[in-house]
């Protein structure tokens, strides 16, 4: 496939390594934070880190969007999707996400209609096809699905459909890592930037990390090349002294990013005052909720939400793995009490998350090590 | 237990996709599909990712697209074209 093959280059990934290897310097151990769930996907699919150097760390960042989601916003969809009437539509991995009582899925065994859907599209579309029922899409992510939700809602406005609405718990990429590079618990000396999310925003909003934090920032792709390229353009950037925002997924990400996108964005969400990140607690302006022209279509203000707070399971250290504080084989119930197939917590849940790409491809590995 | 490859119980749970190499149910992932055709009446194209499946995808934010175009689609919606960026 094009734009795919070229980036899986096996021989291409080891001359990266080698050159890594030369621009590291010795002695000193260094912690890069990828930001995007992606990326940590696709690092322990490809066994990337086995190619790095001992003292080049690679910290999982809170990029996964169904890992940052709090349990009380769980359990206010169920909430809704408990309400007579109403086609709860989601995100697939959304479904298996713990609430403080149960998971989505589990509610819809238990008679509630909850639908996976791929693109909220798909649930507008239901909306048209059953005018007697309430549709409600449960929004989650960065700006990557912001946009597309802002196009529904904008379709859904236009075209008159009144029995669809929207239980918006989008969130901005910026805001949470200020609040990671101010946390004390924590030292990093560069960032892998969000490639998918900086298509839509662009990299100027990275500007701040170098500027404020004087740290590296390198906007990535998603293929083993991608990833071993950018650490060595942040290992560059520290070798030289330099610090400044890179882009090296310019096959994808415009530095201005999409401005249509932010345009439609700005119309149809606000931000919120501040929002409840998983691990995290609140953070200032980093939740988007419906702007007031499209208040109508505000699935909070159209059902009655609990909108309770919940502390998370006290076994569960997804905080401490969002943060990069621990790695998730140090939590304690991670592959024992918590694993995909029954998660405790959100980053066993999607595949995007730390923990399950830890589980899925990185358990063995380690087992190896310490045999 | 050795390597055994799990890939193939976990797709459809919001495992990894064995064959496309993309999570198969979270929406939050970016996938590059060709474009086959265009309606640009309701802003939508048909697409195929690389593992030859179909899918409608919403254009209105990379408008105007022709056949023959990649497009970089998250959630059901094309962000950005893939040509444009290199340029």
């Amino acid at each position: 496939v094009k734009y795919v093959d070229e980036f899986r280059d096996a021989a291409l990934g080891r001359t990266l390594a080698a050159e890594i290897l030369g621009a590291v310097e010795p002695g000193r151990h260094l912690k890069i934070m990828e930001v995007c769930g992606g990326h940590t996907h696709s690092i322990y699919k490809y066994g990337v880190d086995d190619l790095l150097p001992t003292n080049v760390e690679l910290v999982h960042g809170p990029g996964c969007p169904v890992c940052v989601i709090p349990m009380g916003r769980v359990d206010d969809g169920i909430a809704i999707a408990r309400e007579p009437g109403v086609i709860l539509t989601c995100f697939g991995d959304m479904m298996r996400v713990p609430g403080s009582d149960g998971t989505l899925l589990e509610a819809k065994a238990e008679g509630a209609d909850v639908r996976m859907v791929y693109s909220p599209l798909d649930a507008l579309r239901i909306a048209k096809s059953e005018p007697d029922r309430e549709v409600v899409f449960f929004a989650i992510g960065f700006e990557t699905t912001a946009p597309s939700t802002a196009l529904t809602l904008k379709r859904a406005k236009a075209e008159g459909i009144t029995n669809f609405s929207c239980f918006c718990n989008h969130v901005t990429i910026v805001p949470p890592l200020r609040a990671l590079l101010d946390s004390p618990d924590l030292r990093l000396d560069g960032f892998i930037g969000p490639g998918h999310v900086s298509t839509v925003v662009g990299a100027r909003p990275l500007e701040f990390i170098p500027a404020d934090y004087g740290k590296p920032v390198v906007v990535s792709g998603f293929e083993p090349v991608d990833i071993l390229q950018s650490v060595l353009m942040i290992l560059r950037q520290l070798g030289e002294g330099r610090c400044e925002v890179e882009n090296q997924y310019k096959r994808v990400v415009p530095y201005e990013g999409n401005l249509r996108a932010l345009e439609i964005m700005a119309e149809v969400f606000a931000l919120r005052p501040h929002f409840e990140w998983r691990g995290l607690g609140f953070i200032s302006h980093s939740g988007l909720r419906l702007s007031d022209a499209y208040a109508d279509l505000d699935a909070e203000r159209r059902f009655a939400v609990p909108g309770v707070r919940v502390a998370d399971p006290k076994a569960c250290q997804c905080g401490e793995v969002l943060k990069g504080v621990i790695k998730p084989y140090e939590c304690k119930v991670f592959g024992s009490a918590c694993t995909p197939e029954r998660p405790i917590g959100t980053c066993m849940v999607s595949s995007e998350g730390a923990c399950a790409a830890y589980y899925n491809y990185g358990r063995f590995a380690r087992e190896r090590e310490v045999v | 237990v050795s390597g055994v490859d799990r890939t193939s119980e976990l797709a459809g749970t919001g495992g990894p996709n064995p064959v496309s190499c993309h999570c198969v149910t979270c929406g939050d992932d970016g996938v590059p599909m060709l474009v086959l055709a265009v309606d640009e009446s309701r802003c939508l194209a048909l697409c195929e990712d690389g593992t030859g499946a179909h899918g409608s995808v919403e254009i209105a934010l990379v408008a105007p697209v022709a056949p023959g175009d990649t497009l970089l689609v998250h959630a059901g919606t094309a962000l950005t074209r893939l040509q444009d960026a290199v340029a």
